[in-house]
């Protein structure tokens, strides 16, 4: 049975050049806009910014997806977007986040999946890149609860 | 002021010029320029006294107490209007005097007639002015809704204006009083929207069309225009100061990442031209055929590009244009040749058949290759009767040669889009030239079957099952999918000329050719090397296991007269071959 949950997964590279700005400072200020529009439109996920890409799964109702998706297509900060998975779901596998930022502990892997993806993508891709988002956003929480 | 107070005399709930007679008819044409149009209506005698004016006009000036005159002069109406400041005064006296005509700024005319003029709510007032004779003219007058576009100038469904609004505007740009502002306009043609719309349906069609026209209003400055000129057409006016290929190269990136509509994923591209006026046109019609002359470019140049006219455009196109029509008559004029270059077994060397190959004696150009026409024939719809009077030639060539020869015809892909149509004239060329169908073979390319799949598949099982076989052309080049490979059983794998050429230095080009060999070996399908001109590639394409060869080596391609003469010339060869070989 269909639902009207739904996910996409994506990737893309940076396009603000180096000297316009410090990456590290523009994700952030990315997440903090990305957090407050989809707390209002009750949009969750996770983003994932290495090496100069990003990876990036959103979730809920179809017609919110479908607007923050849009919105982040127009947006000049990014190019060479790639589409991973567009597909009803169940559940919102990131129903906690608002939009998580993956951090990770092995950057040179997340690196490698990222950069194997973007120049392949394949069927397997958007699980591929679910699954690492997953991971990521799990280690984190665990990290902050041993953290607490 | 004598004449003031004359103005002043006769101007009731409506206006009436006090030297006429309040008739009924004049009643009757108030009552309708007040209820009956969703325009502003004014109407002047020589003496520039408003003689006529409808409840609109004077709402749009801002005109609020009518009442206070019986009569006026266009003067005291504009003194009053409330929306008109002094430069909007004079734009709106001068459109009424065309001898003064764009000499105010804050107006623009076109020279017919029309102005624009800026109210003091940022809106703007479009005025057309006509002359009925004996001095009196008229203004009609309307007001641009919020967002600068007229109600009716609007695209229903994504918004935008329309191609008229867009046309009026630039013609409006283009006799701007001020010349030093150049404008650009920006033609923009989906890529690949009619394939999307025909496999998701209308409704997913028209919301990716909503949602371009949200990206590119997203993109362009305030200010610019932005239209629905076609169905998956759009266009941009924007000044050419603005630099227009940065926000075209912007646009045609921007229009080309992945749309998420109705849950489905969308993947289209754009195509731009972009020319700049008054340099590349001085009327709409100029400039936006110099705009779609470069959009055409663009989409030659592979897509998801931008071009900007050059002069150099309209040269080829006039000569395009020139070619096209030679070629439209040459069908009727008998100018097309068919010309056949043998097929020869490698292992034996005999002769095992022809391919026909359609050259065009122009009657000024001398004789042209196929790659110079056949694409223009194919672009402009010639390339199916051009196709079947090559099929019905070559049949008709075909039956006076020897019984054990063949003839191969080339399919272009415009012929396998309708299942009947091939099949017939297969039929009809064979029964009217008696050849037996087994000696005829027909071959498409794989694009060709990529592009109709469907269609395609059906054609050739109607083909193969009258007896005709069937080869895959160029193979190497394109997809070569083997899954298409499996989707029908070809007899022939024709190996891509380029592999051949590459043999003396390239290794992937041997191993090509083998894997190749080797596949129609294993699937019982015959290989034809093509392109072979020397002793050493037929050597090694011998022992990569291809089965047959075509090529300079054993003959250019000969005019269908000559065709007798090689097939006893190659015969003598063969002898004098075998003669040395024993």
């Amino acid at each position: 049975m269909s639902t009207d949950l739904f996910r996409v997964v994506y990737c893309s590279r940076n396009s603000v050049p180096a000297a316009q700005g410090d990456p590290q400072a523009e994700v952030a200020r990315i997440l903090a806009t990305s957090r407050a529009n989809n707390a209002r439109d009750g949009v969750t996920g996770a983003l994932l910014y290495s090496n100069g890409c990003f990876a990036q799964v959103l979730e809920g109702k179809l017609a919110a997806v479908q607007r923050t998706f849009e919105r982040i297509q127009r947006d000049p900060r990014h190019r060479d977007v790639i589409m991973l998975e567009a597909t009803h779901i169940q559940v919102q596998l990131f129903g906690a986040w608002d939009m998580a930022l993956a951090e990770h502990a092995e950057p040179a892997k997340a690196m490698a999946i990222l950069s194997r993806v973007l120049a392949t993508p394949n069927d397997d891709a958007g699980a591929t890149v679910v699954s690492l988002l997953d991971n990521l956003v799990r280690h984190e929480g665990d990290w902050a609860m041993a953290a607490a | 002021m004598d004449s003031d107070q004359t103005c002043l005399t006769a101007f009731e709930d409506t206006i009436f010029s006090p030297t006429r007679e309040c008739s009924h008819r004049d009643t009757l044409t108030q009552a309708v320029l007040d209820h009956g149009t969703t325009m502003g209506v004014m109407g002047l005698d020589a003496d520039m006294r408003v003689v006529l004016c409808n409840r609109l006009a004077t709402e749009m000036l801002g005109v609020t107490a009518p009442h206070l005159w019986r009569s006026v002069c266009v003067e005291q109406l504009l003194a009053a209007s409330t929306r008109l400041d002094t430069v909007g005064r004079l734009a709106f006296k001068a459109a009424l005097h065309p001898a003064s005509a764009g000499q105010h700024s804050g107006m623009v005319g076109d020279g017919d007639g029309r102005t624009e003029i800026t109210l003091s709510d940022g809106r703007w007032l479009h005025m057309n002015v006509g002359r009925t004779g004996g001095g009196y003219h008229f203004a009609t007058l309307t007001v641009e809704v919020a967002g600068g576009v007229p109600a009716e100038r609007i695209d229903g469904l994504t918004g935008l204006s329309d191609r008229q609004w867009m046309h009026e505007r630039l013609a409006a740009l283009l006799a701007a009083p001020d010349r030093a502002e150049q404008v650009a306009v920006l033609l923009i043609d989906l890529d690949r929207f009619k394939a999307v719309n025909d496999s998701l349906g209308h409704p997913v069609g028209d919301a990716l069309l909503q949602m371009v026209a949200q990206r590119l209003g997203s993109a362009v400055r305030d200010g610019d225009v932005v239209s629905r000129i076609g169905g998956d057409e759009f266009a941009v006016v924007m000044p050419a100061s603005a630099a227009p290929e940065t926000l075209g190269e912007r646009l045609v990136d921007l229009l080309s990442r992945p749309y998420l509509v109705e849950g489905h994923v969308a993947i289209i591209g754009a195509s731009i031209g972009i020319a700049v006026g008054p340099r590349d046109g001085t009327d709409t019609a100029a400039l936006v055929r110099a705009a779609d002359l470069a959009l055409y470019q663009a989409k030659e140049g592979g897509r998801r590009t931008v071009r900007v006219f050059n002069h150099e455009m309209d040269t080829r196109a006039r000569a395009r244009h020139a070619l096209q029509d030679d070629l439209r008559r040459a069908l009727a004029l008998h100018q097309f040749e068919v010309h056949y270059q043998p097929q020869t077994n490698l292992a034996s060397r005999s002769l095992v058949g022809f391919e026909a190959l359609v050259r065009w004696r122009h009657p000024e150009r001398g004789l042209i290759p196929p790659d110079r026409f056949i694409p223009l024939a194919e672009e402009i719809g010639l390339i199916v009767g051009i196709g079947e009077w090559v099929l019905r030639t070559a049949c008709l060539d075909a039956a006076s040669w020897p019984h054990h020869l063949a003839v191969a015809v080339n399919v272009s892909t415009k012929q396998l889009t309708d299942v009947n149509r091939l099949p017939r004239a297969v039929a009809a060329a064979l029964s009217a030239s008696g050849l037996d169908a087994r000696r005829l073979e027909l071959e498409i390319t794989e694009s060709a079957l990529v592009q109709h799949e469907k269609e395609a598949l059906q054609i050739l099982h109607a083909l193969r099952a009258m007896g005709v076989r069937v080869s895959m052309d160029d193979f190497g080049t394109g997809y070569s999918s083997l899954s298409q490979l499996r989707s029908f059983p070809f007899d022939k794998l024709k190996i891509d000329r380029s592999f051949v050429q590459d043999l003396s230095n390239s290794d992937e080009a041997v191993a090509v050719i083998r894997a190749i060999a080797a596949l129609g070996a294993s699937l019982g399908m015959t290989t034809t090397a093509e392109g072979v001109e020397t002793e050493a590639q037929e050597a090694m394409v011998r022992l990569d296991g291809c089965t047959d060869m075509q090529g300079y080596l054993v003959s250019r391609p000969v005019p269908a007269g000559d065709v007798v003469g090689l097939i006893e010339r190659l015969a003598a060869d063969q002898s004098i071959r075998l003669e040395e070989a024993t």
